[in-house]
């Protein structure tokens, strides 16, 4: 008879184990290392305040890591969500219709700033794009043709600047943050300045290999540390998000580019030049399968989230222009579909 | 319905189905006995010789299902699989009760049955070689199509942001290729192993030597343990210590000296990487020294050399081998941790031999490959394959070459 | 006879001493520094965790009036709302939506303090504004502000604000990933143990099983999350950062290590009591299960202990499989998301607020505390139960 008892408490051990295999009742969120901490500050507020939901789960893959997991199909296998510092790719969207996941919700959350800072102490610094993207480049143009980057210090780009070797704690090449930084500054001024155009004629603007011969240090998606190695290293600057500035403003400080200081209202006026907009897209079809998946969203579009007081701005992201913010709570909220046209 | 849900499903028609296979084979069998028939085998068995029949063609119909579909040759679905499963455990169950008579030798069919699951079980360690193995070669396989084998092993520089931005398709036109070369990968992970050497390969070996030769019985029962504390401390926890405590100290201890160092040093995770393998060094190799006969030491103090001299110049150059294999199979686990280097090494791909600088191994380019912001066919996230591949092979060539050394110690004296 | 061979034999005496307590040192030191490290470290996490152990509060009067059902801010004067923490404030709507009562009436309560008013009072950098900082020390000289035990921490799952954030769902997720660790590894382990020390002929099989259980054992953790992803998570189905998927993987990772100790405690059986129970008839599957199994039961368990509490610290594999997400909940089922201890502490460490590198610390003690208790486990049975045949 012992033995009969021990077998059945197996068979109890895996009956609770098969539980529910099928049905979710949680949300599943997958993509940006950069609309994370967002998404899950408002997954936590989802599930504090509502008690008759579980509160979603947040995974950080990054952007093309959640695109993947989220155009593999419907069903409760797949994510509900997935969040991206980059606009969803014409391609993303037909291997998602390819895949099944015809109907698609784009909602667009606010900015995220990129802030060149630097020790509390030091003095002020006023850079330019060109300062930026020189500081940073393997190659520039030198008589004609490209020539490994010369310059060690600021005051060798430009005069106006400090006489201090140029050190940049930065995003490694796997971060979003760092595609957009070349993306918003490298390629803005490569496709732009007449002595790339010289050199590469129309490629000029796909110029952008990051330098490795020292100045430009890959610190890391752990932005915190630049910022304590910053409060250390007095010679340095860092590059990370908008958040980072805010939450250590009384160790650090942001630089001006093109005489724009890095703050809230520059952002979120596009005056500021290093600012990208954030994403997540929801898959229709588990509106109503899912339980809270609506509800979540609706809460992530509302004012005391994304408005000009609401909880994510207190965490570092720039809310959209009011005018803007209400259209797009109007197109999300009414789970309008997302078409190739909406992305060109 | 995938195969795992298809496989919970059936379990649960399967187990109670077993269960009652069980009680219903011996009840039948007891009922016999207790009407004076004896039975040849012990009546428990009757009960498990029917159990088994409900529960291992439907398991193995699972087995052959996962088998035809991991080899791409038809994906069975799972309704017609679980239900397939759930009608061969009621076949058994009934088959199996017909079998139940006086003259039938349940012991010995449940024992070849039990042997034979013993094998199986033995055959998992096999099949999660051949696991790792698959798993990584395939995805590897990708990336070496996209990138030269020979450019991976011997180039020297490493920068796959190009790749990087032909995934997000900004890329086109006479985009420099991204290059993968892996060498300042494996040269920073064999430096801050080689640090990690310098630290665990003397302190390892000299607190072996003490506890094996000197140590009273009391100050080993303290030592042992104390040690095998630093052997169960997590990575993860080793990791957080180097970044947020060693690596400012080093800064700092560098600064007042005059030099400079990086935050992201491959001295700080090399040093507690060093302290983490401690253990296993001294352990091993406390092990070997033991199985030095008594014989070649009584000899050594009889012709009056004194212990460190017996030490050096009898023990260890006997117990080499095994110190050999010991700092061998250091040496691999060194290589293959992650968690020190992913949270207090940097990302840099680095050759230098400025301890103080910061550099990356292979292990951190897997991770950050895998958890970082690209699509996951990207050449980049395939490189964490290909290095894991080159990983995979060297902690095996190491580990093989440690047993060979081993085998050959243990001829000599055992 | 001062000297033979004109070596002068007392320096030469001398010599080898100095050379012999030298030598002595040498290895007194090893042990010496490895213990002082260990208590460097153990010192050094302790100062940078305990204080998470401490939680700030403060007594605030709450107004419930109509007003703060739409906007719970209105509740409370405006510079109290900046000090007391998000997490009370958000709940006041649904509070007086389940309690009417509520509705009109005020209420002096003590309530969780934000994360930087609690660093403030700890001492620490905070962001407090000034204008906060006299509030909060006001407030503290009135009796309104205190530190109190924090069993928050060990009631509350993960959250984004540092001073809710607890460890119970990421121990719960350890417990439910350690079980199926044990479910699977020890079973498949002892059979594994019990086939190549009891039945298995010498032949070619067993050899590449023996050298490739070596092997396995020296294969790093990282490669093991790579077979979790590609054949757990893409081939079998089973769902992301689940505490299925992760048991899965660390079983297999635990594998080698129970098979390696069962097997010598196997081997440590004599022989003679396999050949008595042989003798009086017994089948050879009897004798292992009635005398090997049960005599090395202890050297097994210890096995065990310590590979489970290998698995429970192990943390590479499972960011590869994805149990590094924010998963604020303990898991019901073994198919919902879970998160371990070690993933915890690693989200923590990364976060970018301040505050969560004291919970980091307190977080590491408490998964410290377990791994010690278990290795002492696993020693205390060695020691009770270990028998000299």
């Amino acid at each position: 008879m012992k033995s009969i008892k021990k077998v059945a408490l197996a068979a109890a051990l895996v009956l609770s184990l098969a539980g529910v295999a099928e049905a979710r009742d949680q949300i599943r969120i997958v993509g940006s290392s950069t609309v994370y901490p967002f998404s899950s500050a408002v997954a936590e507020e989802f599930g504090a305040t509502n008690k008759q939901f579980k509160s979603p789960v947040v995974e950080s893959t990054g952007s093309g890591g959640g695109h993947k997991l989220f155009y593999a199909g419907v069903g409760p296998d797949t994510p509900d969500i997935t969040n991206s510092s980059r606009r969803m790719k014409v391609e993303e969207l037909e291997t998602n219709a390819k895949n099944g996941v015809t109907d698609i919700t784009e909602a667009k959350i606010g900015f995220d700033g990129i802030v060149i800072a630097q020790n509390i102490g030091n003095g002020d610094m006023n850079l330019t794009l060109k300062d930026l993207a020189l500081a940073v480049l393997e190659e520039v143009p030198v008589d004609g043709k490209l020539a490994p980057n010369p310059y060690k210090t600021w005051k060798q780009l430009n005069p106006s600047l400090p006489d201090r070797k140029i050190v940049i704690y930065g995003p490694p090449a796997t971060s979003g943050t760092r595609d957009a930084f070349i993306e918003m500054v490298v390629e803005k001024f490569t496709g732009k300045d007449e002595t790339f155009k010289a050199v590469l004629g129309k490629d000029a603007a796909q110029y952008k290999k990051i330098r490795q011969d020292g100045p430009y240090v890959p610190a890391g998606e752990n932005d915190n540390l630049i910022v304590q190695k910053l409060t250390k290293d007095t010679e340095a600057v860092g590059i990370f998000g908008y958040s980072f500035l805010a939450e250590n403003k009384d160790r650090i400080k942001g630089c001006t580019v093109e005489g724009n200081p890095p703050t809230f209202d520059n952002i979120s006026s596009a005056k500021y030049p290093i600012s990208r907009a954030l994403y997540f897209y929801v898959k229709d079809a588990h509106i109503g399968k899912i339980p809270g998946l609506k509800e979540y969203v609706d809460l992530f579009m509302s004012e005391k989230m994304i408005g000009d007081a609401g909880y994510l701005k207190t965490i570092g992201l720039i809310p959209l222009p009011a005018a803007e913010r209400e259209k797009v709570r109007k197109d999300v909220t009414g789970f309008k579909k997302l078409t190739a046209e909406d992305l060109k | 319905m995938t195969m795992g849900s298809a496989l919970q499903m059936a379990l649960m028609a399967i187990l109670p189905l077993s269960v009652l296979a069980y009680m219903a084979a011996r009840r039948r069998a007891g009922a016999d006995n207790a009407r004076g028939t004896e039975f040849h085998s012990p009546l428990v068995y009757y009960g498990w010789y029917s159990c088994l029949w409900v529960a291992l063609p439907s398991m193995g119909l699972f087995v052959l299902a996962g088998l035809l579909h991991l080899l791409r040759i038809a994906t069975v679905p799972g309704p017609v699989l679980a239900g397939g499963a759930v009608a061969l455990a009621a076949f058994g169950l009934v088959w199996s009760q017909r079998a139940i008579g006086r003259d039938f030798r349940a012991i010995h069919s449940v024992e070849g049955a039990v042997r034979w699951a013993l094998i199986g079980a033995s055959c998992i360690s096999i099949l999660i070689t051949i696991g790792i193995v698959v798993s990584v070669v395939f995805e590897a396989m990708q990336f070496f199509r996209l990138v030269n084998l020979w450019d991976f092993l011997t180039g020297t520089k490493w920068s796959p942001e190009t790749a990087f931005l032909i995934s997000t398709g900004r890329a086109d036109g006479n985009v420099a290729t991204p290059e993968f070369g892996s060498l300042p990968l494996f040269a920073g992970t064999f430096y801050i192993t080689a640090v990690a050497m310098l630290v665990a390969v003397p302190m390892g070996l000299f607190a072996a030597v003490y506890m094996a030769e000197y140590a009273s019985q009391r100050v080993r029962r303290i030592a042992k343990p104390a040690l095998e504390i630093l052997a169960g401390i997590p990575t993860v926890v080793y990791g957080f210590f180097a970044a947020i405590t060693v690596s400012p100290l080093i800064v700092h201890l560098a600064e007042s000296m005059g030099l400079e160092a990086e935050y992201t040093n491959a001295l700080a995770p090399g040093l507690v990487m060093g302290v983490m393998i401690i253990p296993l060094v001294s352990s091993l190799s406390d092990d070997v020294i033991n199985a030095v006969p008594q014989a070649m030491r009584e000899g050594s103090y009889a012709l009056g050399a004194t212990t460190s001299e017996t030490i050096r110049k009898v023990v260890l150059p006997a117990a080499l081998p095994g110190v050999v294999s010991a700092v061998l199979l250091a040496v691999s686990r060194a290589v293959g941790e992650t968690m020190i280097v992913v949270m207090a090494a940097g990302l840099m791909p680095n050759l230098t031999w400025n301890p103080l600088k910061s550099m990356t191994t292979v292990t951190v380019s897997i991770v950050d490959s895998l958890t970082g912001d690209q699509a996951f066919d990207s050449p980049q996230t395939l490189s964490a394959f290909g290095l894991g591949l080159v990983l995979l092979v060297l902690t095996l060539v190491l580990n093989v070459v440690s047993l060979v050394v081993i085998r050959k110690f243990r001829e000599q004296y055992e | 006879m001062a000297s033979l061979f004109g070596i002068d034999e007392k320096k030469l005496l001398r010599k080898r001493r100095a050379a012999e307590t030298r030598f002595r040192l040498c290895a007194i030191a090893a042990l010496v520094l490895a213990g002082a490290f260990l208590v460097f470290f153990l010192f050094d996490i302790t100062m940078k965790g305990y204080p998470a152990f401490q939680q700030a509060e403060l007594l605030v009067s709450v107004n419930y009036t109509t007003e703060a059902h739409d906007n719970p801010y209105a509740a409370m004067d405006p510079d109290t709302v900046q000090i007391v923490s998000r997490s009370f404030t958000r709940l006041i709507p649904s509070m007086m939506a389940e309690n009417s009562r509520l509705i009109g009436t005020t209420k002096e309560m003590w309530v969780l303090a934000s994360a930087d008013t609690d660093q403030y009072l700890k001492g620490n950098a905070n962001r407090l504004k000034p204008r906060h900082q006299a509030l909060v020390d006001t407030m503290r000289q009135e009796g309104k502000a205190r530190l109190a035990f924090n069993w928050g921490f060990f009631e509350a799952g993960d959250s984004k604000l540092p001073e809710l954030a607890g460890i119970r769902a990421a121990a719960i997720g350890s417990l439910y990933v350690l079980l199926i660790t044990l479910a699977i590894s020890f079973p498949v382990g002892v059979m594994c143990a019990v086939y190549l020390e009891e039945f298995a002929p010498d032949n070619r099989l067993t050899q590449i099983i023996e050298v490739n259980i070596n092997n396995l054992a020296a294969i790093p953790s990282i490669l093991y999350g790579l077979l979790g992803l590609a054949i757990f998570i893409n081939f079998m189905g089973v769902p992301r950062s689940s505490a299925l998927v992760g048991g899965l993987t660390l079983s297999l990772m635990t594998l080698p290590a129970i098979i390696i100790s069962t097997r010598a405690a196997i081997r440590s059986i004599p022989p003679s009591i396999r050949e008595a129970a042989l003798a009086l008839g017994a089948t050879p599957l009897q004798v292992v299960w009635h005398h090997v199994l049960p005599l090395s039961l202890p050297g097994v368990l210890t096995g065990t202990i310590i590979g489970l509490a290998r698995a429970m610290g192990e943390t590479a594999p499972l960011l590869i499989v994805g149990m590094m997400a924010y998963i604020p909940e303990a898991p019901e089922n073994f198919n919902s998301a879970a998160t371990v201890l070690p993933a915890q502490i690693f989200t923590w460490a990364s976060d970018s607020q301040r505050a969560f590198s004291e919970r980091t610390a307190a977080g590491i003690m408490v998964l410290l505390v377990l791994l010690l208790g278990m290795n002492a486990t696993a020693i205390w049975l060695r020691n009770k139960y270990e028998r000299k045949w």
